[in-house]
């Protein structure tokens, strides 16, 4: 088709040049107007024989001017059948030639007579000699005349048909690229109908995809919904079973019942777990489940997890440690129950898969890439643990450890991947590090939508200089504390208050004093040895002497847990101190309890809170230790900071011991304490390294450990240089 | 070509009267006739009209030639001709009639040298109308060739 189009376009165009040619030729030579010229020589010929015959019978009188014009007209029109042009028309042609070669012969001979050179006067005689030659010309002119008229004709008669033909081969040209045309426009016409075809099929084709899709999707959605109802509805009878169950055991069994009972209970509460991680992983697939935000204190939401982990972990004689660092807010935004859904999950996971050790749940601020603030609970066990393998299944459906550990432990395989979308659902995620054989660590990260902590009653301190309150008397304080240094602190600071310290070095000795002695009120340190805090204070309310039995009872602790608060005040406690405890705190404390203003009177309340852990912690924090100096004497402090570092020696050692025999319970006690210690007296950077072993006992390598230890021993030097250049450490005569 | 034309007018003094052979009679519409209501013109006094000249190829020669004498517009306004057509009539009675403007629109030549030799009544003299046909594809036309009169005799201003 493309190359006949080519042809046809070819075609057109010879045909259009030929027609070009032709019409150029035609005027070019300008055959018609040779022709005029002929007719001209003709009709001047004839004015001159007439003029010669004229001039003839005129005889002598004869108008030579005007026979001279005649014949000069005459030669110049047969000049003009010698021109170039002319000539090329007639050349060859005989017509022509030969009338040609009479008439120049003519002139010759004539310009004798009227030539422009050296003319001969004109008379009859003479013009009578020539009169014969010139009549003799009339002949050969005319047939001239007649044959080029001919001449010509045949050429228009040529070229007529020429231009004919090519209008013939135009015509049938232009017929043949009308079909073509035609043929174009038709299959055009076609491959547009085909396309036009293809199109709503393709169109058919998308809507009936798109319509299997909603299918399948609508049947996959119905399915989860199913699955949804399905488990939501089994757990409504489940739980009437599960009632039963209880009060079956209340209906009086016998062993072997009662054990038959406690294995369909057992039976029930794994079918419950299985129940409601389908029914969350059917609502997650379904993106039916959706988060509900409320305030959530952080700290009462631990004690929850540790109060219903706590008894899995004894019966596995784990050591269940959860802390949470002073930095983290107390109350957050958050999904409560799916927060705890995932730190049950993980706690359990971590009980479940260890044997012996400890499990520790650590819950500190963190940051996401992007540097937002997220909140960072780490599940640390020392248990199994998992190679890069097991890593990488773990949180893929139905996947656990291996075979053997889901027949071992049970479970549904799904709590991980339930606790890795919730997180994700929550815009944070959970993450996985191992060591097989060592344990394993968890990460669960959420955003940090702090609540601002509402004002508490006691922070509105009085007015340390309201004179109203000044003067109040000398108080009897009982100080149950374990720690000699921690005492040596707490004797310095009440007597620098003017009040007079009493101590009891453990639970048991504090109930002891209490039978046996007036106090005014009690500092009860919560972890004692024998009998901690609470359980004193439990005894102490429990006494049948009523005075003793109302002493006040204030928790001392170095941990921030509102939870623990909670404990103290349930156990029968009536306020709380934080450790470190500062002396205007404390003096705030006596005044509200006692209503009178005692101690340093400067110094607002802000400026001794405990130093912030910076990044680069200070060897001597100088706020602090002037707060102290403001507490007590000066001795008093040289005296109580060269006991604490002539102590530091054993403590470094006992550090080690609980390294070596891999005690990391004993480890975290000691770093406590020492952190506690090293806190009140400013002493920063060792209180951070002690926090570091604090918090890395049981989950950070040996050899870090030790190197932290070591760490402690070089600062616990560096502390007492520091203290001795400022002068802290004069000489004590005491 | 208003004011080319207008130039003449203004200068409007009678036209001297020949002296030599009469070559050229100027009839019809003139405001400067020198011969009762006709114009006479001889080869001298077209000598002294500005004389103007340019080389063309012509239909009537092989080679180009040189053409000159004075411009066909400067005789007419020598005579104060006014009209719209000039019939231009040849001494075999040839004739033709040329658009008044035509001698406006183009350098039209009233040659009276041929490659700067006088022309014979045999050779197209002695008075020769041409075109400046090489300055315009327009002019190479059989319109233009046709008016091109030669053995010019007379003028009539219509």
């Amino acid at each position: 088709m493309g190359v006949a189009l080519a042809l046809v376009v070819a075609a057109v165009a010879l045909v259009q040049a030929r027609q070009f040619a032709l019409l150029k030729h035609t005027v070019t030579y300008q055959d018609d107007y040779v022709v005029l010229s002929l007719y001209q020589v003709e009709a001047e010929y004839l004015r001159l024989r007439e003029q010669w015959a004229t001039a003839l019978h005129d005889g002598d009188g004869l108008d030579r001017a005007a026979l001279q014009l005649r014949y000069d007209i005459w030669v110049s029109r047969v000049g003009l059948l010698h021109n170039e042009r002319t000539a090329r028309l007639m050349v060859g042609n005989a017509d022509y030639a030969e009338p040609l070669g009479k008439m120049d012969a003519f002139i010759a001979r004539a310009d004798s007579l009227l030539g422009t050179s050296q003319p001969l006067p004109v008379n009859a005689a003479s013009l009578a000699t020539l009169k014969p030659e010139l009549d003799a010309l009339g002949a050969p002119i005319h047939s001239m005349t007649l044959s080029a008229s001919h001449h010509v004709s045949q050429q228009i008669a040529e070229r007529n048909s020429a231009v004919r033909r090519h209008n013939q081969v135009a015509l049938a040209l232009t017929v043949f690229l009308s079909l073509l045309v035609l043929a174009f426009g038709l299959m055009a016409m076609r491959q547009m109908r085909l396309l036009g075809e293809r199109q709503r099929a393709l169109v058919d084709l998308t809507a009936h995809l798109r319509e299997a899709r909603r299918q399948a999707e609508a049947a996959s959605e119905a399915k989860s919904v199913f699955l949804a109802n399905m488990s939501h509805e089994i757990r409504t009878p489940f739980h009437g079973l599960l009632g039963m169950l209880s009060l079956l055991r209340d209906a009086g069994l016998n062993a072997r019942q009662v054990d038959y009972l406690r294995t369909a209970t057992e039976s029930a509460d794994h079918l419950l777990t299985i129940l409601n991680d389908v029914l969350d992983m059917s609502l997650l697939e379904s993106g039916r489940l959706t988060l509900t935000e409320e305030p959530v204190d952080l700290r009462d939401l631990l004690r929850e997890v540790e109060s219903l982990m706590r008894p899995q972990a004894q019966l596995k004689s784990l050591a269940l440690h959860i802390d949470a660092d002073p930095g983290v807010p107390e109350k957050v935004r958050a999904d409560r129950t799916r927060v705890k859904q995932i730190l049950f999950n993980l706690v359990n996971n971590a009980v479940k898969f260890s044997d012996r050790g400890v499990v520790v749940v650590d819950l500190h601020r963190a940051y996401a890439d992007d540097g937002k603030e997220q909140l960072e609970f780490v599940v640390t066990d020392t248990g199994i643990g998992m190679d890069q393998a097991t890593l990488e299944r773990l949180f893929k459906r139905f996947s656990q450890g291996d075979e053997s550990r889901s027949r071992r432990h049970g479970g549904t395989g799904l709590g991980l991947e339930i606790s890795r979308s919730l997180a994700q659902l929550m815009g944070g995620n959970v993450t996985a590090k191992s060591v097989p054989g060592e344990g394993s660590s968890f990460s669960f990260r959420m955003p940090l939508h702090a609540i601002a902590p509402a004002p508490k009653a006691e922070l509105p301190v009085a007015s340390a200089a309201d004179p109203a309150l000044a003067g109040m008397a000398s108080l009897r304080v009982l100080v149950a504390e374990d720690h000699p240094v921690n005492r040596q602190y707490m004797a310095a600071l009440l007597e620098g208050m003017g009040h007079r310290p009493f101590f009891a070095g453990n639970g048991l000795e504090a109930v002891q004093a209490i039978r046996e002695q007036r106090f005014d009120i009690v500092l009860m340190d919560l972890h004692m040895p024998l009998l901690d805090g609470v359980g004193a204070t439990l005894s102490i309310r429990g006494l049948p002497d009523g005075v003793a039995a109302t002493v006040p009872i204030i928790a001392l602790t170095a941990d921030a847990f509102a939870q623990t608060r909670e404990r103290c005040l349930m156990a029968g406690m009536n306020d709380f101190l934080a450790k470190p405890v500062s002396p205007e705190r404390l003096s705030a404390m006596l005044r509200r309890l006692f209503g009178g203003a005692h101690g340093p009177e400067t110094a607002p309340v802000g400026a001794t809170e405990p130093p912030a852990a910076g990044p680069t912690p200070v060897v001597l924090d100088r706020a602090t230790l002037n707060a102290a100096l403001r507490a007590m004497p000066r001795e008093r402090l040289a005296h109580l900071l060269q006991s604490f570092f002539e102590e530091g020696p054993e403590m470094v050692e006992r550090l080690r011991v609980a390294l070596r025999d891999g005690q990391a319970l004993d480890l975290r006690v000691n770093a406590h304490a020492a952190r506690g210690a090293a806190l009140n007296f400013g002493l920063s950077a060792l209180a951070q390294t002690a926090q570091a072993l604090h918090e890395g006992a049981t989950h950070v390598p040996a050899h870090e450990i030790a190197r932290l230890i070591q760490r402690f021993e070089q600062l616990l030097t560096a502390s007492r240089e520091a203290c001795e250049a400022a002068g802290l450490l004069e000489p004590v005569t005491e | 070509m208003c004011c080319l034309a207008a130039l003449p007018l203004t200068r409007a003094w009678a036209l001297d009267a020949p002296t030599g052979p009469i070559v050229l009679t100027v009839t019809g519409r003139l405001r400067l006739p020198n011969a009762g209501a006709q114009a006479h013109f001889d080869m001298d006094m077209l000598e002294h009209l500005p004389q103007h000249s340019f080389v063309t190829r012509t239909p009537w020669y092989a080679m180009p030639h040189k053409f000159t004498g004075p411009l066909l517009r400067d005789v007419l306004a020598a005579c104060g001709a006014q009209g719209s057509n000039v019939r231009a009539i040849a001494l075999n009675d040839y004739r033709v009639d040329l658009p008044f403007e035509d001698a406006q629109r183009f350098d039209v030549l009233l040659a009276r040298l041929l490659d700067d030799k006088p022309m014979a009544v045999r050779d197209k003299g002695p008075l020769f109308i041409v075109y400046p046909f090489d300055s315009s594809p327009e002019l190479r036309s059989t319109v233009y060739y046709s008016r091109s009169a030669w053995q010019l005799k007379s003028l009539e201003v219509l």
